[in-house]
């Protein structure tokens, strides 16, 4: 069984707080852990390379 | 249009760089905070930290493309801020997205038997410290959070960061006119509106 990983942690999505949205540059999906949105932490666009947030 | 034509189109600031800091967008506070250090360009001599505004013109550009990417009523504006109210409900209007302006009543986002529940796929707040009801309900909800973020604001549950400054009257207008007229832009839209228009009456 595969999950649905954190683009920054790769960690499972499995709690709630994770949120998936399309890339702002290509429309890629991002998708961030509660963790990681609560901590601020930086995420990258694999296909274009956007930084965000 | 040649490849080095549209590089160029995509380099060039929305307005000319004087009207920005005409409008005071670069204006920061006294405070400045961890997550918004990369944004800030220097400190005046009076202690205020003053935002790059190339980066806020940039990014002007890729919340307006990112909102895009959602159905218009989807889109839930939200802002506290007496200064905000008026320009993001002409915003919230202009594109036909849903505004809630002043209190936010806890539940909206989350509560299904409130009359005034609403289901938005992206929320665009004004402040993160005064719309901290919103941010929280979207979270419960896993809703992406885009914030206009001052140098002293924390982006701690913030998908998407508009570095600018979120407390002045004619800032706020310029952000929301220059949203405005870039949404309507992606969408082929031509549109007649100032930024007189979106200015709050003092």
């Amino acid at each position: 069984m595969k999950f649905v990983q954190c683009t920054s942690c790769n960690a499972p999505l499995a709690e709630a707080g994770a949120t998936r949205f399309p890339c702002p540059k290509c429309g890629h999906e991002i998708r961030r852990c509660n963790r990681c949105r609560k901590q601020s932490v930086p995420y990258i666009c694999p296909q274009c390379g956007f930084r965000g947030p | 249009m040649t490849g080095s034509d549209i590089e160029i189109e995509l380099c060039e600031p929305l307005v000319p760089v004087e009207e920005y800091l005409a409008a005071g967008v670069h204006i920061g506070t006294q405070q400045k905070s961890s997550d918004m250090k990369p944004h800030i360009y220097r400190v005046r001599g009076d202690g205020l930290y003053i935002l790059n505004v190339q980066g806020t013109d940039e990014r002007i550009k890729t919340v307006a493309q990112f909102l895009s990417n959602f159905e218009s009523p989807k889109v839930l504006v939200v802002t506290s801020r007496q200064y905000g109210q008026y320009p993001a409900k002409k915003f919230a209007d202009t594109i036909g997205g849903t505004a809630v302006i002043g209190r936010f009543i806890p539940g909206m986002l989350t509560n299904q038997s409130l009359s005034h529940y609403i289901e938005p796929d992206v929320v665009l707040v004004t402040d993160p410290i005064g719309d901290r009801q919103a941010i929280d309900e979207a979270v419960q909800c896993g809703i992406p959070v885009v914030a206009l973020c001052d140098t002293n604001n924390m982006t701690g549950y913030v998908d998407l960061v508009l570095p600018t400054n979120n407390k002045g009257r004619k800032s706020l207008s310029m952000v929301y006119y220059l949203l405005t007229r870039e949404m309507l832009r992606l969408r082929g839209v031509k549109t007649a509106l100032t930024i007189e228009d979106f200015e709050t009456e003092l």
